[in-house]
C-alpha cells in the first residue's frame, strides 16, 4: 500500500503555519525563570540526583547523538543539554549546595531562550546517548524534565505549543476532533471497512492518531482488517481514540494527563482488557509507562503497541500470514520509543519473519538503533528543519549499508520524517508500515 | 613540628576526616533525594539482576560505539591501572597503609612501579591535551576537570620525585608528596573524582530501569 503523496504534500505545506495558532502565555521574565526553576526542583528525583552527580565529562554521549554526529557542533553534546537542570540541582538540591551556590550561576531567561533549541530542536529524547554513557546517565529522561520546565515557562516552540493547546483546549489535533473522527470513520464504513465504533462492551480498545485519520488511512484500515480477521471483540471509541499526546511531547504535564486519561476512561467504559496503540512512537510510552503514574495506580488493562500485538499473535500461531516473497528486500527501523525505551524489539522481527521477506538487519539496530531525527515532536518544529535534515544523513548511511529496497517501521512520526527526509535528499528507498504489510499478507478465508 | 611531621600528623588526620565525612555526605545526600514509585506494569521484574549486569557491562562500550570511544576507554584503563599499581603495589605505600590500618599485601619491584608511574603521567598528559584541543571536550569541560587532573597528577609526580631523590631534600619532597595526596583526599568528595564511588549506583539504576522495560543496557 502506498500513501497519497498529494495529501502528504498538502500536509507538509501546512506545517510551516502551525505555530501561527499558538497563544504564548504573557509572563514576565522573572516569572518564567521562577516557573522553570520551580518545575525543575519539583521533578528532580533521586535517580536524577545520582545521574547529575556522576558525569565525568567524557563526551561519549555525543558520539551516539545523531544531531552531534550530523553537525559536529559541540553545542549539541547531549550532556550539555542538561546544563540548566544541573545548575538548578546544584544550587537547590545537591548535598553540596552550600558550596555550589558560591560559584554556580542561577538560570536566567537568556539561558532558557538559548536552551530551547537544545532541548526541543536538537533532541528527540531517543536515549541512544545513555547506551554509551560509562556512568549510565539517563539524559533523555532529564531532557524531558527540561521540556516540562520550559513548557510551563511558556518557552517551547510555537508549533508544539499550538498542538498542545489544541489538544488540551479543544480536544482536537490538526482540526480533527471526535466529530471529524466519526465522520472519517463513517466514510471508511461506507467504503466497506468494518470498524466497530463506540461499542459499549469490547475486549480490545484500538486507538488511532490524527496522522492515521488524515494521512495514513491505510494504516487504520489495515488495523481494522487484522482485528476483524482475528475475530476479536474490538472497538474504536470517539471518547478515547487519540493516542498522540502533545502534552508529553511539549512537556505540558496537564495536557499529558488529560490526553492519557481519555483513553483510560474509554477503556474502562467498554471494559477493555487490552488497549492497542497505533503506529505512533511516543504514544506507546505515554500509555505504557507514564499513564499509570498520572492516573495514580495500576491501569485495569494491558497496553500493547500494534507491532507488539502483531508479533505476539504471530508467535502464538493465531495470526497466519501469506509470505510476501524474498524478492522484497527490507530493513526495519526500530522506533526509539518502542525499542530502546520500551523493549518492543523481537515482536516486529517475528512478524517480518512470518512475512517471508528478505529481511536485512542494520548495523547498530535494535536497542542501539540510530534515531531518524523526527521524534519527540521535532518533525513539527520548523526551526529544526535543517538540523533534522543533517541528522537524517546518519540514517540514510545506516540504511544504505543494508542494501534493502525499503524501510519498514512501526511509527507514524518516523514514517513522516523518513518521507520528508527522503524527498529532500532525493533518496529512493520505500517507506513502509508494518501493520500495512501484515494486512497485505492476510490470507483470504 | 617539621613539614613531614605535619603531613604525617594533623594534615593526614584532617584530610582523612574530610575524605570520609565528605564522601558519605555527598553519597547519602544524593541517594536520599526522594524517588517516586513507578506504578506502571513492569515488563520484567528482574531489576536487581539488570542493575548488576549493567554495572559490569558498562566497563567496556558495545562494539557499535568502538570507533568513537576506544581511544578514551583504553587511555582510561591505562590511567586507572597505572594509578592502582603506583598506589597499592609500591612497598613503602603498603607499609604506610599497614601502619595506618594494620593490613598489608605483597608489593612489586620498585622499577615496575616507576614504569607504571611514567605511563600514568604520560596518559594524564595525553588526556589533558585531548581535553584542551578537542572542541567537544573543551565545550563540556569545567574547572572541576582541570582541578581533578592536577589533584591526580601531583601525588604521582611528587612520589616519583621523592623516590628518585630529585627536587630538594628527601624529607621535604616526601612531605610535599604526602601533602599532595592529602589535597587529593580533600578534593575527592567535591569534584568529579567522586565517580570512583558513583559509578556503581549510577550504572545500577540505569540497568534496573532498562531491565524493567525489557531492554538490556
Amino acid at each position: 500500500m502506498t500513501i497519497n503523496m498529494e495529501i502528504f504534500q498538502q500536509f507538509a505545506e501546512q506545517l510551516p503555519h502551525l505555530g501561527e495558532h499558538a497563544q504564548p502565555p504573557q509572563m514576565t521574565d522573572a516569572a518564567r525563570v521562577e516557573t522553570a526553576r520551580e518545575t525543575f526542583v519539583r521533578k528532580l528525583d533521586g535517580r536524577m540526583a545520582v545521574d547529575l552527580e556522576s558525569c565525568i565529562h567524557c563526551g561519549h554521549c555525543a558520539s551516539a547523538c545523531h544531531f552531534y554526529v550530523g553537525t559536529e557542533d559541540p553545542k549539541y553534546a547531549p550532556i550539555r543539554k542538561l546544563d540548566l537542570l544541573k545548575r538548578v540541582y546544584r544550587r537547590e538540591l545537591s548535598p553540596l549546595r552550600w558550596l555550589h551556590r558560591l560559584y554556580t550561576d542561577d538560570i536566567t531567561v537568556k539561558d532558557l531562550q538559548e536552551w530551547q533549541e537544545l532541548v526541543y530542536d536538537s533532541c528527540t529524547e531517543c536515549g541512544r546517548c545513555s547506551m554509551v554513557c560509562p556512568m549510565g546517565i539517563n539524559i533523555a529522561g532529564m531532557v524531558n524534565v527540561m521540556r516540562q520546565g520550559m513548557a510551563r515557562a511558556g518557552m517551547m516552540p510555537a508549533e508544539l505549543m499550538a498542538m498542545e493547546q489544541e489538544q488540551g483546549g479543544h480536544d482536537s489535533l490538526f482540526g480533527v476532533g471526535p466529530e471529524q473522527m466519526k465522520g472519517a470513520i463513517a466514510k471508511l464504513q461506507e467504503a466497506g471497512v468494518d470498524i466497530p465504533l463506540d461499542k459499549h462492551e469490547a475486549d480490545v480498545l484500538v486507538t488511532t492518531s490524527v496522522i492515521d485519520i488524515i494521512l495514513f488511512t491505510d494504516g487504520l484500515i489495515a488495523t481494522a482488517r487484522i482485528m476483524n480477521h482475528l475475530g476479536l471483540n474490538w472497538t474504536l471509541r470517539s471518547d478515547g481514540y487519540e493516542a498522540a499526546n502533545f502534552g508529553l511531547l511539549s512537556g505540558c504535564e496537564r495536557v499529558q494527563k488529560i490526553a492519557s486519561e481519555k483513553i483510560v476512561l474509554a477503556a474502562r467504559a467498554c471494559g477493555a482488557k487490552t488497549v492497542i496503540i497505533p503506529e505512533c512512537g511516543h504514544a506507546y510510552p505515554s500509555m505504557r509507562w507514564e499513564a499509570a503514574n498520572e492516573h495514580g495506580g495500576k491501569l485495569p488493562f494491558e497496553v500493547l503497541a500494534i507491532s507488539e500485538f502483531l508479533g505476539r499473535e504471530v508467535k502464538a500461531g493465531r495470526l497466519k500470514l501469506n509470505t510476501l516473497g524474498r524478492d522484497r528486500k527490507v530493513t526495519y527501523h526500530d522506533p526509539c520509543k518502542l525499542a530502546r525505551h520500551s523493549g518492543t524489539i523481537e515482536e516486529p522481527r517475528w512478524v517480518l519473519d512470518a512475512l517471508g521477506v528478505d529481511f536485512r538487519e542494520v548495523d547498530s539496530g535494535r536497542e542501539l538503533n540510530w534515531c531518524c531525527g523526527g521524534g519527540a515532536g521535532v518533525f513539527l518544529i520548523n526551526s529544526a528543519s535543517e538540523l533534522r535534515q543533517q541528522a537524517f544523513q546518519v540514517k540514510i548511511k545506516q540504511v544504505e549499508k543494508t542494501g534493502a529496497d525499503s524501510v519498514v517501521t512501526a511509527c507514524g512520526s518516523c514514517r513522516l520524517n523518513f518521507m520528508n527526509g527522503s524527498m529532500r535528499s532525493n533518496w529512493d528507498k520505500g517507506i513502509e508500515s508494518l501493520v500495512e504489510l501484515v494486512a497485505e499478507a492476510l490470507p483470504t478465508h | 613540628m617539621t613539614l613531614l611531621d605535619f603531613a604525617r600528623g594533623p594534615a593526614l588526620e584532617w584530610s582523612l576526616i574530610i575524605f570520609v565525612a565528605g564522601s558519605l555526605w555527598r553519597l547519602v545526600g544524593a541517594l536520599l533525594v526522594r524517588r517516586k514509585r513507578d506504578l506502571s506494569e513492569p515488563r520484567s521484574r528482574s531489576t536487581v539482576a539488570g542493575g548488576i549486569r549493567t554495572v559490569f557491562s558498562r566497563m567496556f562500550p558495545r562494539k557499535e560505539f568502538h570507533s568513537k570511544t576506544l581511544f578514551a576507554v583504553i587511555a582510561g584503563y591505562v590511567l586507572h591501572f597505572g594509578l592502582a599499581i603506583t598506589v597499592f603495589l609500591f612497598t613503602p605505600h603498603i607499609l604506610f597503609i599497614d601502619g595506618l590500618l594494620g593490613i598489608s599485601w605483597p608489593g612489586i619491584p620498585n622499577n615496575l612501579v616507576m614504569f607504571a608511574g611514567v605511563v600514568t603521567i604520560a596518559t594524564l598528559v595525553a588526556l589533558l591535551i585531548r581535553r584542551m584541543t578537542t572542541p567537544l571536550l573543551k565545550k563540556i569541560s569545567s574547572a572541576d576537570d582541570y582541578i581533578s587532573w592536577v589533584m591526580t597528577l601531583l601525588p604521582v609526580l611528587t612520589g616519583m620525585m621523592a623516590y628518585a631523590h630529585i627536587g630538594g631534600p628527601y624529607q621535604t619532597v616526601l612531605a610535599i608528596h604526602i601533602l599532595t595526596v592529602e589535597a587529593m583526599l580533600i578534593w575527592f568528595p567535591f569534584g568529579k573524582l567522586f565517580h570512583a564511588v558513583l559509578w556503581i549506583p549510577s550504572r545500577a539504576q540505569m540497568g534496573a530501569a532498562m531491565q524493567r522495560r525489557g531492554v538490556k543496557a
